[in-house]
């Protein structure tokens, strides 16, 4: 959902690949979300994921996600309880994945967002702010993406215009 | 030499120099705009940065997204693809399935395909990317969405090759649609000519390692100058491939007969990037952009080669693998693994008397497909093995072992590194 929200920040660095995020083989065995959760980042930060807590904010310092078109990267952030990306670079497909499957990404200078501080974060504002003030601004993502985010997704998108041609 | 064999796609014009190639095949295959107005009457061109939808004339899906795909129709109630004919499955990943898991999913895959009554091209048919020039998907002005990011090798023969993750697929086969931000252009113009040893990776992974991604983030980058335009279908194809390593949303490379009048950038979007200073060049663990001169890099220890991939699967790639093979023979203690790209191609190496040459001296060559590039089939690299690789990415754990480290080199290299059981210097090329 796209109204303003409080995240925990949780950093990672570098240049992160979608095998990073989930290593192929696992997208080749399971389809269920939940059974990738447990491999997120297991090459790359061994014990990353279990310092994750429900509706925490991904925050990285270089491009995130670039690589292989797989969006069980996105589902497998997303059921590690990740509810939003933050980095000043995004691989192109990653970004798209991540709004079709409703966890907004964001392009943004990340420098002065510590690991474990409280943001809020306003999409529609494009504002960070960290207490009390705003930290970073960011573009406001076009309104095609904040709205398919709130309707819960590109494919119930499809569904209601489906919906709508019978 | 003709790059492009077929005549333009149905649904594409044909390219016209002057103006952005991307720009050119999104205007041909624009559909109403994604916020739900209609087009307007006469709307004949398309600016930066705007959205629209557009329709696509092929739609492909790899084997590693098919039941994840299979799962979103069923959780959202589709039960249809817009037209039968221009989607195509492509079983390429996991050909020899050693996995019980992945039995089952490739199970799941198959009867999914049969129920839609799609184009299913089997596993051993091959790659996709590959088959998706031989079999005409990929033709001067099409638009072509597949399930995975290397199908930006369409650029090669001037298409718009469009990699997607698996809920952007399932909606263009539902809806014969896709949205898409129209890209800014760049071209790189590729001066003088580099030694014959250079391949077509060398000069993209260098430009890569010397400009990093900024430079080609999200952009459509269109290749230029006399080296491109000589490339043969095979080469052209290998550069094309590595499009989504520079962080490009789509490629283009110039060809001899202008069916990919690629070099259309105004002049303040244009990079001049010189041939002359580039080497065969090996990338180390674990990042493509991690380019080494192979002067510096010679003599590290390899103890599994692996000829395949998108980048490097062709007959020109088996050719010059062979021709390197010639008199030699694998270093005992070595896997040297060749998976050819397509059953075309296989057919072709094995008349030409590739697979012979390579056998003999102690390859074993796979069936079609995408072999050993992602860990998804064997054989996987042991822990602590060193690995000479001609695929496109050596991220850690990219061939199903973090432990493994995974270099990246030429089909040359690749051979010379099985035959000494370690990365060759310069001199030891032939």
């Amino acid at each position: 959902m796209t109204a303003p929200q409080v995240f925990r920040v949780r950093r990672i660095g570098g240049t992160i690949s979608t095998d990073d995020i989930i290593p192929a083989r696992y997208k080749h065995m399971y389809t269920d979300p939940a059974q990738l959760a447990p491999h997120l980042f297991e090459a790359y930060q061994p014990g990353f994921v279990d310092m994750l807590e429900p509706g925490d904010a991904l925050v990285g310092d270089e491009i995130f996600g670039i690589g292989s078109s797989r969006e069980q990267a996105v589902t497998t952030l997303l059921a590690s309880g990740l509810r939003l990306v933050l980095a000043p670079r995004f691989g192109r497909i990653l970004f798209r994945n991540c709004w079709n499957l409703g966890l907004p990404a964001i392009e943004v200078d990340t420098s002065a967002l510590p690991d474990g501080a409280r943001i809020e974060v306003d999409l529609r504002q494009g504002e960070v702010r960290c207490a009390g003030a705003v930290a970073v601004r960011f573009g406001v993502p076009p309104a095609f993406l904040l709205d398919m985010v709130d309707r819960g997704g590109l494919l119930r998108v499809v569904e209601s215009s489906l919906a709508r041609e019978k | 030499m003709s790059r492009t064999r077929l005549p333009a796609a149905s649904g594409g014009s044909p390219l016209r120099a002057g103006s952005p190639l991307v720009d050119q095949i999104i205007t041909s295959h624009l559909s109403d705009p994604p916020d739900g107005s209609t087009l307007a009457a006469g709307g004949s061109s398309v600016a930066v940065g705007q959205l629209v939808t557009v329709r696509p004339d092929h739609v492909y899906v790899q084997d590693g997204n098919a039941p994840t795909i299979a799962k979103l129709y069923a959780e959202h109630g589709f039960d249809s693809v817009f037209d039968p004919a221009r989607v195509s499955f492509v079983f390429d990943h996991s050909v020899l399935v050693a996995d019980v898991e992945m039995a089952d999913r490739m199970k799941e895959a198959d009867a999914f395909a049969s129920r839609l009554g799609v184009d299913v091209q089997s596993r051993g048919r091959g790659i996709s990317h590959v088959i998706a020039a031989e079999l005409g998907w990929f033709t001067a002005g099409s638009l072509v969405l597949g399930s995975d990011s290397h199908t930006c090798v369409g650029g090669a023969f001037g298409s718009l090759g469009l990699g997607m993750g698996a809920s952007d697929i399932t909606a263009a086969m539902v809806t014969g649609t896709t949205w898409l931000r129209v890209p800014e252009t760049v071209t790189v113009e590729l001066t003088g000519a580099p030694h014959r040893s250079v391949r077509p990776r060398d000069v993209l992974l260098t430009m890569l390692n010397r400009l990093g991604q900024e430079p080609f983030l999200y952009r459509s980058v269109e290749f230029a100058g006399d080296w491109a335009r000589a490339l043969s279908s095979d080469s052209a194809a290998s550069l094309a491939s590595l499009g989504v390593e520079l962080g490009a949303k789509c490629v283009f490379i110039a060809d001899a007969d202008g069916l990919v009048p690629a070099g259309t950038a105004p002049q303040a979007q244009r990079i001049t990037f010189d041939l002359e200073s580039v080497e065969p060049v090996v990338s180390v663990p674990h990042l493509p952009a991690n380019t080494r001169p192979l002067s510096e890099v010679a003599g590290t220890r390899i103890d599994y080669v692996f000829l395949g991939s998108c980048t490097n699967s062709r007959l020109e790639d088996l050719a010059e693998a062979a021709q390197a093979m010639v008199g030699h023979r694998v270093r005992e203690g070595v896997q040297f693994v060749v998976t050819p790209g397509s059953i075309g191609v296989y057919r072709d190496a094995v008349r030409s008397g590739y697979v012979e040459t390579l056998m003999e001296a102690g390859a074993v060559v796979t069936p079609p497909g995408c072999g050993s590039c992602v860990g998804t089939q064997g054989p996987l690299p042991a822990r602590g093995d060193n690995v000479l690789s001609t695929m496109n990415r050596n991220f850690r754990g990219r061939m199903g072992n973090p432990a493994a480290n995974i270099y990246l080199a030429s089909p040359t290299v690749a051979a010379m590194a099985s035959v000494l059981g370690a990365i060759p210097a310069p001199q030891e090329l032939p």
